[in-house]
C-alpha cells in the first residue's frame, strides 16, 4: 500500500462503498439482482419521496381544523383517503405540537422512521448519539439543536419500538393564516416533522 | 437492499435481529448506516447460501475470513416456551404486519404496566431502558404479529401492543430533566399489571 504504484493494490477491500459496488457487480452476475429495477428505485427515492409528502398534510391540518382533527384522530384514515403509501406505513400516528407541548420521535432500538411520508432519514436521526441521549435528556438535545424549550413546556418523547410511525404536527407560525397550501408547505421542514425543530416563519 | 430481502429476510424482524448480530465495528464504524446495510447484505447472503462464505474477499483480494458476515454472531438459540403461546389470527388480504385478535387486550387505557425483561442476545423490541420501571397505558395501537418470534422463525404469536408512557424522573432519577415522558411501544407480552409483578 505504500508505494503508490500498483493502483489496483490501493483499493480498501474493506471499504463498504468498494464493497457495496462489488456485492452488486456479483448479485447482478447471480440473476438475484436487476440493474434496471435497482437504477428506478433510485430514481424514486431521489424524485418522488421526501418530506413534501408530510409537509402537505401539516399544512392542510393548518388550514382546516376538520382535517387537523381527522389526522390526529385516525391517520391511517387520512392516509389511505389521499391515496399516500409506501414502506413503513403499518400504521401512522401524528402528535400535534400546541402551547405547553412539545413532540419528538426517535427509535432507539434501530432507526425507524415514517419514510413514505418524510422521505430518507437524516444522518443525524440514525446516529447512536440521537438515539441514546435524546430520551436521557431531550431537552438538552434540543436546545444543542437549536431549539430551546421553556421549562413549562412538557416534553413527549416518542420511541418508535413497535410498527407505528410517528410525524409531529409543528405550530403553524404566527402570521402565516393568509398564505396558501404549496407556500404554508415550504414552511414544514423535515426536522419540524421529526420535533428538533419549529416550522420556518416565512 | 429491497431486492435482496426479496431473497433472504422475509419475515418481519429478521433484518433487524441479523443487524443487531454484526461485530460492533461494523454496526457503528463501518460508513455509518448504509455502510451497515452493505454488512447486513453480506451476511444475510452467506446465511441463505446465495454467497459462498468469503466470496467477496476472493473477489476482492482480501484474505478470506475477513468480511462482515465472518465476525457476526449466529442466530441465537431461542427456547419457544419462552414466548407467549401461538394463537390463530385471520391472515390479512394484504402484506402486513397487523392482526385482529379475538381477544381483547389485558390492559386498558390508565393501567399501571411494567415490562420485566432479561439480557436477552436474540431479538426483542424491548428496550431495555424501561424494564423494571412502571409506566402508564396511554394508547392502545392495533395488534402485530411478535418480531421476537418471528425473526426466529417460531411464528406469529400476535400481540397487542400498548404505548407505554414514563415519566423521565422514573426512569432516570435525579439525573432525570423536568417535565418529560417517555412514550414507548410495548407488546403485550412484555407487561404485566404493576402490583402483581415479580
Amino acid at each position: 500500500m505504500s508505494s503508490g504504484t500498483d493502483h489496483h493494490q490501493q483499493i480498501d477491500s474493506r471499504s463498504p462503498e468498494v464493497r457495496t459496488e462489488a456485492l452488486e457487480d456479483l448479485l447482478v452476475e447471480k440473476g438475484i439482482v436487476d440493474r434496471s429495477r435497482v437504477d428506478a428505485l433510485i430514481d424514486r427515492f431521489e424524485n418522488d419521496l421526501g418530506p413534501m409528502v408530510g409537509a402537505r398534510l401539516v399544512a392542510k391540518a393548518w388550514i382546516s381544523s376538520e382535517f387537523r382533527e381527522r389526522l390526529l384522530a385516525d391517520a391511517d384514515e387520512v392516509l389511505a383517503t389521499e391515496d399516500i403509501q409506501g414502506a413503513e406505513m403499518e400504521h401512522i400516528e401524528v402528535k400535534a405540537n400546541e402551547p405547553g407541548v412539545h413532540n419528538v420521535v426517535v427509535c432507539t432500538l434501530c432507526s425507524c422512521y415514517p419514510w413514505a411520508l418524510l422521505g430518507l432519514p437524516p444522518n443525524w436521526y440514525k446516529s447512536p448519539e440521537y438515539r441514546a441521549r435524546v430520551v436521557r435528556e431531550p431537552r438538552k438535545v434540543l436546545s444543542e439543536m437549536g431549539l430551546s424549550l421553556d421549562a413549562e413546556t412538557e416534553v413527549r418523547v416518542w420511541d418508535s419500538s413497535s410498527e407505528t410511525r410517528f410525524l409531529v404536527l409543528p405550530e403553524q407560525p404566527e402570521g402565516t393564516g393568509h398564505l396558501g397550501l404549496e407556500e404554508l408547505a415550504h414552511l414544514v421542514t423535515r426536522d419540524s416533522m421529526i420535533g428538533v425543530t419549529k416550522a420556518q416563519a416565512p | 437492499m429491497f431486492q435482496v430481502l426479496r431473497h433472504t429476510a422475509k419475515r418481519p424482524g429478521e433484518m433487524r435481529y441479523a443487524l443487531e448480530r454484526l461485530a460492533p465495528d461494523d454496526y457503528f464504524d463501518h460508513g455509518g448506516y448504509y455502510g451497515r446495510w452493505e454488512a447486513v447484505m453480506e451476511l444475510l447472503l452467506e446465511e441463505y447460501g446465495l454467497l459462498a462464505p468469503g466470496e467477496l474477499d476472493v473477489l476482492l483480494g482480501a484474505a478470506d475470513g475477513t468480511g462482515p458476515a465472518h465476525r457476526a454472531s449466529p442466530i441465537a438459540p431461542k427456547d419457544p416456551q419462552k414466548l407467549p403461546p401461538d394463537r390463530t389470527a385471520p391472515s390479512p388480504n394484504s402484506r402486513t404486519v397487523r392482526r385482529e385478535l379475538a381477544e381483547p387486550p389485558l390492559f386498558g387505557v390508565g393501567d399501571r404496566v411494567v415490562a420485566l425483561g432479561v439480557n436477552q442476545t436474540d431479538h426483542t423490541r424491548l428496550p431495555e431502558y424501561v424494564t423494571g420501571v412502571p409506566g402508564t397505558v396511554i394508547k392502545i395501537h392495533p395488534a402485530e404479529v411478535l418480531p421476537d418470534s418471528t425473526a426466529h422463525d417460531l411464528g406469529e404469536r400476535a400481540q397487542h401492543v400498548f404505548c407505554v408512557g414514563y415519566h423521565a424522573e422514573d426512569l432516570w432519577g435525579n439525573e432525570a430533566e423536568a417535565g418529560v415522558v417517555i412514550n414507548v411501544d410495548l407488546y403485550e407480552n412484555y407487561l404485566t399489571a404493576v402490583g402483581e409483578a415479580v
